[in-house]
């Protein structure tokens, strides 16, 4: 009797965390903006613009930073953007709209450039209604 | 007889102010609604929709819709089309110039998500992006990766190349359970 009892406030206890999960509202973008910072530094801090390799790159940080961010724990579905522009006289200029719930929804974007190329990730955080 | 004038006055008033606020989030304005139906003369200021302000309400509760996926999927092809007709009909006979080209990715990022919003797809969030570039002999790569249900999200994208500039417009459509 007293173990079935036990086992049922354990299960209680759990979903009542649970649920104080989902609770947390907004986007973190600080916390974002330092793991999508230190990631593209990981990838082409240091390096020239390349052609052969800048495939590669995009790849890597992409995936990268959705790897980390995602680590964050947080109900989201993600979509990360990265364009990488070498450095020249030329223009460019980037626009984004987003039609969503602005109470749990989310955006952040890095830029960041070195003496070649410049480079600017967005990440867009939806979120998942549990 | 004197009181009925006074209250009338007050009404007034708070119809005056209802009435010169333009744009709040709804919390406010309800507020303004209530005070004026209880004849309270109350002096409430409004601030900017800020994220602090957002955090700090509670988040709504959904009520289970008990659907397994959407009814009508985004049509990516549709908006395919939309991309494509909205940028040439915007930039096929432009020249890129720097304070032009800042203002058209704000129209048409604005243009593309009132004509994907139109095509009335229900339950569905929109990101539209817009890249528009001079095109010389540099080099850009633009790649994107999401982590979403591939059943019921997709995006769609478009470039555009005249003889002075290119532009890149994707719009990803999130499906909201």
């Amino acid at each position: 009797m007293s173990t079935r009892h036990r086992s049922f406030r354990n299960l209680l206890n759990a979903t009542a965390q649970y649920h104080c999960h989902c609770h947390e509202v907004g986007f973190n973008a600080d916390e974002a903006h330092n793991i999508v910072k230190e990631c593209i530094d990981g990838v082409l801090g240091g390096e020239d613009y390349d052609q052969n390799n800048i495939n590669q790159w995009t790849a890597n940080i992409v995936e990268q930073s959705l790897t980390h961010v995602v680590k964050l724990g947080k109900a989201y579905k993600y979509i990360v953007t990265c364009a990488v522009v070498q450095r020249s006289a030329y223009g460019f200029h980037t626009a984004s709209l987003c039609f969503w719930d602005t109470t749990s929804d989310g955006t952040c974007t890095v830029r960041w450039e070195n003496r070649t190329m410049n480079c600017i990730v967005s990440v867009f955080t939806i979120a998942i209604v549990l | 007889m004197m009181m009925s004038e006074i209250a009338k006055d007050r009404m007034a008033r708070s119809v005056r102010k209802r009435g010169s606020v333009s744009s709040l989030n709804g919390r406010e304005f309800w507020q303004k609604e209530l005070h004026g139906n209880t004849k309270k003369n109350t002096v409430s200021f409004t601030d900017e929709p800020s994220q602090r302000d957002n955090a700090s309400r509670l988040t709504v509760q959904m009520e289970n819709t008990y659907q397994l996926g959407p009814t009508k999927h985004f049509p990516a092809v549709i908006v395919n089309h939309i991309l494509k007709d909205v940028l040439t009909n915007y930039l096929q006979e432009e020249q890129y110039e720097p304070e032009l080209c800042r203002q058209m990715t704000k129209t048409i990022s604005e243009v593309i998500k009132t004509q994907v919003k139109d095509l009335m797809i229900p339950r569905y969030k929109l990101i539209v992006i817009v890249h528009i570039g001079q095109l010389k002999s540099q080099s850009i790569l633009i790649g994107s990766r999401c982590l979403w249900d591939p059943k019921s999200d997709t995006f769609s994208s478009y470039v555009f190349r005249n003889s002075s500039l290119f532009a890149l417009a994707s719009v990803y459509a999130v499906y909201f359970e």
